[in-house]
């Protein structure tokens, strides 16, 4: 029970060290998240984030200082060089671990920021690289969060915040901000999601209307302030679907179609891979045999027969032929 | 039932030999690479003489085989690369082929091709030819593809992708001198490819005609520089990594390997 | 020029970052698009398809294969018939066999003692080392003979994706694979094997619920236990003109009995210690092909049956000597094998089992193919490996003399399903994987299943039917 490394001691110890880290880290997240949107953090801003009470707190902030991660100027704290490398650092894992998550390994996207609140304080610098390497090195997390590179420089947030966005103009959701989470479930129920083109249709101090042309969405400012937008390229706008099109698994068995998309929620390997197999905008398709359980089925495809599950035929686009 | 061709007076074998595993020294590295269910292992042993297995299922070569047949009197190696579609999508059979395609530098790759599914085949033989230009097309199952209907004319498909494309049949060994016949001379160097290269859009060749003469500037004489960028712009860590170490110029010593063995085999005959 | 000379790899890495932001971000998607274009027209040029042939013969073929209402029934149907063909095809062969190596081990232990040789160097060569072989190899070949290449067929023809498809909805809701499925039915052959075609799978997470999962299928060596079990408790209350047919039956139950605790474990698996979704699935269904027999019987039997075989035979060695060994040295009279077997009572017998069943586990461990004749040379207590002669004698052995009931006949089953992998399979898996770690748990986790199972199985058993 007392022997090194596997004894209840050092467990207990190992436990006390992670959580003072993640503690360290996260304080350091909330210093950079505070400075990127032009605010001071203060001792009252550290607390609400983080819930600790006063005597841990200033405990906190007084062994930040003595490692030169953290500057007290007054009652504001402002991050060091090295606390900012530190924090990136976090941010860099926290953002590829949730893109991670969603892309390649298909977890539900309301489901990766709680896995990469744990996952960020265990990767090191080394793991990142590797990650990011592997997925292609990607810019933006699925919330669509700008990731910082090894380097340590941040590519910029393309959006604009809904608030500062003119009424009525077409915006396209660049940005859905994860933080509260409480924030992001509201607007993940109302059915907002990335690349939608929406505009402001009113606004008043205890309501901000959005439509993009068929629903109405009626947020709380609070709310609605975690949208990010950015200018419609006319590519984006004329793309309404086709007449007629319906997702490869509503196709029924025998019946011919053209591929017009794959969905662009749908991303990662599985993507790729349906790519690599032919599954690309204006390909023949037919779908072929069904088993027992009408799940997998097979589609016939430039000259092979090519079974599919339904989480993917779901994701295929396709407009059936006459 | 097709009878097996492996008796020394056949005609397939008048002027070659298979060396089963045990390739020793050899003269030429070629490379087997092709859909799963192509027939690419069939091809494999009716060359070598070994026994592989060639079950039907997608995927059942899982790791690189390797064996040796000579032909005119020159000693081939031949490496029969996992059956994959592509070799973007980065799952471990795809590295295993794209590596050696990019690394192992054959002197020649035979994209073995199924007569019958072409459209899907022929994605993977594009992104051969985006790395190497030494490259046959065998158009496998012919049989199959005549019993199904499909008329494959093979002159119009070797002028479009600017490589030689030879109807076999493998399983009965048809045709087979007439492919050997075009690996022996794309090998030596003796005949010239012209492999298509598709273009892609305007920013995508711009980005790759910004990083072409870096590439060309830090590992001169390098093969196919413009494939390298499109990986680099990609994110291909292998390919990254291959530039870091400098294994890239490796690669650029190796191509030069065979040129350096013609010309000392030229000095032989001058000294007779 | 003098600039381009400082060009390190660094920087081409970092312009690439540079401009791979500045591309779109599905650029990559208009690579494949505009080389599928390209295709196209290639294929357009090159390829005349008068559009009929026996393509639809295929597609004919697969509409009954893969059916709702036979695909799955079809799919038992054959694995019923394989196995069927292979019980009654290996039994006269496999008679002959032993019979031949029998009658020459005693021809060479009576030559050994009359050049003098020490009565325990014959013992130890003929009839440990030489016996253990020769049991090996007359109990696996002709099943392995007959099963490889029926199996080959099957794989040849293109039928195992159709399997792998059919099956996969179930592999799905256990978080699995449906090309679990082929490593699967490549673990019938020899599981090693079957965990090295686990490498077909793409998702790490899958390929080792696969990997773990894999011993669940009952593999060849595994098989003579099950068919003489069958054999012995289930089709002996049949007439022997159907006889073959319930024993195939049943092997077949117990397979199935293998499949769902594969399914089953899977699932527990992906809830537990391999948390995560089922990724993307897509497999192609190739064309049917006539097989080219010479072919398949060529590689079934030189590189699956001989193979196999070999591994056995270098495996069976040291266990033919070790069970020599145990049986011979008797400390206080009592041979080491009775000891042990006595010390294992307890256990084997909370477990519906007996000691002497325990202990040919234990010495079965680097090959499964020996727990047969290891029990029978304990219980019969010759001091050597034993045949019986006939079914009949052997029932009377264990059920008369030896106390086997139903329940015994029962777990065993179960517990052959359920117990470690040979010590093979255990270094494939540790060469697959790479870690400690699962290679411990693909090898504990099926033993304690088993325990668990036949323990609770017992309990039930002796509660409710006072067995």
């Amino acid at each position: 029970m007392f022997a090194p490394e596997y004894g209840a001691v050092t467990a207990v110890r190992k436990h006390r060290l992670a959580q003072a880290r993640e503690r360290t880290e996260n304080a350091l997240k909330h210093l950079l998240r505070q400075a990127t949107d032009g605010h001071a953090a203060s001792f009252t801003s550290l607390q609400g984030a983080l819930r600790m009470g006063d005597r841990q707190l200033m405990a906190l902030t007084q062994r930040l200082e003595r490692e030169g991660l953290v500057r007290s100027e007054g009652a504001q704290f402002q991050l060091t060089a090295e606390g900012e490398r530190v924090a990136l650092h976090v941010l860099r894992a926290h953002r590829l671990w949730e893109l991670y998550l969603a892309d390649e390994l298909g977890v539900p996207i309301h489901r990766v920021h709680e896995a990469a609140e744990r996952a960020e304080h265990s990767l090191s610098k080394a793991q990142l690289d590797r990650l990011s390497a592997a997925m292609g090195h990607p810019v933006m997390d699925p919330h669509g969060d700008p990731i910082p590179t090894g380097d340590g420089s941040v590519p910029e947030s393309p959006g604009t915040p809904l608030g500062a966005w003119p009424p009525s103009t077409p915006g396209r959701i660049v940005h859905l901000e994860d933080e509260p989470p409480l924030a992001y479930a509201q607007l993940s129920a109302e059915g907002l999601r990335l690349g939608q083109v929406i505009r402001v249709v009113d606004r008043s101090p205890t309501r901000v209307v959005l439509s993009d042309g068929e629903n109405e969405y009626r947020l709380a400012p609070m709310v609605a302030s975690n949208i990010h937008v950015a200018a419609v390229t006319a590519a984006q706008v004329a793309q309404p679907w086709p007449e007629g099109v319906l997702p490869l698994s509503g196709l029924p068995s025998g019946a011919s179609a053209e591929v017009i998309a794959l969905d662009p929620a749908f991303r990662g390997f599985a993507r790729r891979r349906l790519l690599d197999l032919g599954f690309t905008p204006g390909a023949r398709i037919r779908s072929d045999l069904a088993t027992f359980a009408g799940d997998p089925r097979a589609y016939r495809l430039r000259g092979t027969t090519i079974a599919l599950r339904r989480e993917q035929s779901d994701r295929v686009l396709v407009k059936p032929l006459a | 039932m097709s009878v097996e061709h492996n008796c020394e007076t056949c005609p397939v074998h008048a002027e070659m030999a298979q060396l089963g595993a045990a390739v020793g020294a050899f003269d030429h590295v070629v490379a087997l690479a092709g859909n799963p269910n192509t027939g690419k292992s069939t091809l494999f042993n009716s060359l070598t003489g070994l026994r592989q297995h060639t079950g039907n299922w997608p995927g059942k070569t899982v790791t690189r085989a390797e064996g040796g047949f000579q032909f005119g009197g020159v000693r081939y190696k031949l490496v029969d690369l996992p059956g994959t579609y592509s070799l973007l999508s980065a799952s471990d059979d795809e590295e295993v082929a794209r590596n050696f395609l990019l690394f192992g530098r054959p002197d020649c790759t035979v994209v073995v091709v199924d007569a019958s599914a072409l459209e899907r085949n022929l994605y993977l033989v594009l992104q051969v030819l985006e790395i190497t230009d030494r490259v046959v097309i065998a158009v496998n199952l012919m049989d199959e593809a005549k019993r199904r209907g499909i008329a494959v004319d093979t002159r119009s498909l070797a002028r479009d992708l600017g490589v030689p494309a030879i109807p076999v049949v493998a399983r009965t060994g048809e045709n087979m001198m007439a492919l050997l016949g075009e690996v022996a001379a794309v090998a030596s160097g003796e005949a010239v490819t012209q492999p298509l290269r598709s273009k892609g859009t305007a920013a995508f060749e711009h980005a790759v005609s910004k990083l072409v003469p870096m590439i060309e500037a830090a590992a001169p004489g390098v093969p196919n520089a413009r494939w390298i960028a499109i990986r680099l712009l990609d994110g291909d860590v292998p390919v990254e990594e291959a530039l870091a170490s400098g294994r890239l110029a490796e690669l650029v010593v190796r191509q030069q390997k065979p040129d350096a063995r013609f010309s000392r085999k030229i000095a032989l005959q001058g000294a007779q | 020029m003098s600039e381009s000379l400082t060009v390190t790899p660094g920087d081409i890495v970092r312009e690439a970052a540079a401009l791979r932001r500045s591309l779109d971000a599905g650029f990559r998607e208009e690579v494949v698009t505009s080389l599928y274009g390209e295709v196209e027209r290639i294929t357009r040029r090159a390829v005349q398809d008068s559009g009929s042939g026996p393509l639809e013969l295929d597609q004919r073929i697969d509409r009954v294969v893969t059916s709702r209402l036979f695909g799955l029934p079809l799919m038992l149907g054959i694995l019923a018939v394989i196995f069927w063909l292979t019980i009654v095809g290996a039994n006269v062969p496999s008679q002959m066999l032993a019979t031949g190596f029998f009658w020459f081990e005693d021809l060479a232990a009576a030559w050994f003692t009359q050049l003098g040789v020490p009565w325990w160097v014959t013992g130890f060569v003929w009839h440990g080392v030489y016996r253990g072989l020769a049991w090996v190899i007359s109990v696996m070949l002709p099943p392995m003979a007959i099963f490889f290449p029926l199996f080959t067929i099957l794989e040849d023809l293109g039928y195992l994706p159709r399997v792998a498809f059919n099956l996969d909805y179930l592999f799905k809701r256990a978080g699995a694979h449906g090309k679990q499925a082929l490593s699967m039915a490549m673990g019938f052959g020899c599981n090693a094997a079957g965990v090295i075609a686990t490498r077909v799978i793409d998702s790490p997470r899958e390929r080792l619920v696969a990997i773990l999962t894999n011993n669940f299928v009952p593999c060849n060596g595994r098989f003579p236990t099950l068919i003489m079990l069958a054999t012995i408790f289930v089709a002996a209350a049949f007439p022997p003109a159907v006889a073959s047919l319930v024993a195939a039956g049943a092997v077949v139950g117990i397979v199935l009995v293998g499949v769902a605790f594969t399914l089953v474990v899977s699932w527990a698996l992906s809830r537990t210690v391999l948390r995560g979704e089922a990724s993307a699935f897509t497999l192609e269904l190739p064309p049917y092909r006539r097989p080219a027999m010479a072919r398949i019987l060529y590689t079934s039997l030189i590189d699956r049956t001989l193979f196999v075989l070999w591994r056995a035979i270098v495996t069976a060695a040291p266990a033919g000597a070790v069970i020599w060994l145990l049986a011979n040295i008797s400390p206080g009279g009592v041979s080491l094998a009775t000891r042990t077997a006595d010390f294992l009572q307890p256990l084997g017998w909370a477990m519906g089992l007996d000691g002497v069943i325990l202990l040919a586990y234990i010495i079965a461990i680097p090959a499964n193919e020996i727990v047969v004749p290891t029990m029978l040379m304990v219980y019969m207590s010759q001091g050597m490996m034993t045949e019986m002669d006939s079914m009949d004698g052997l029932r009377a052995l264990l059920v008369d003399q030896h106390g086997w009931t139903m329940l015994t006949a029962v777990n065993l089953m179960l517990f052959s399903l359920l117990h470690n992998p040979c010590a093979t399979t255990i270094i494939t898996i540790y060469k697959e994987t790479l870690s400690a770690k699962w290679t411990a748990i693909g090898a504990l986790m099926p033993l304690a299943l088993g325990f668990i199972v036949t323990l609770f199985t017992a309990a039930v058993a002796r509660a409710v039917f006072g067995f």
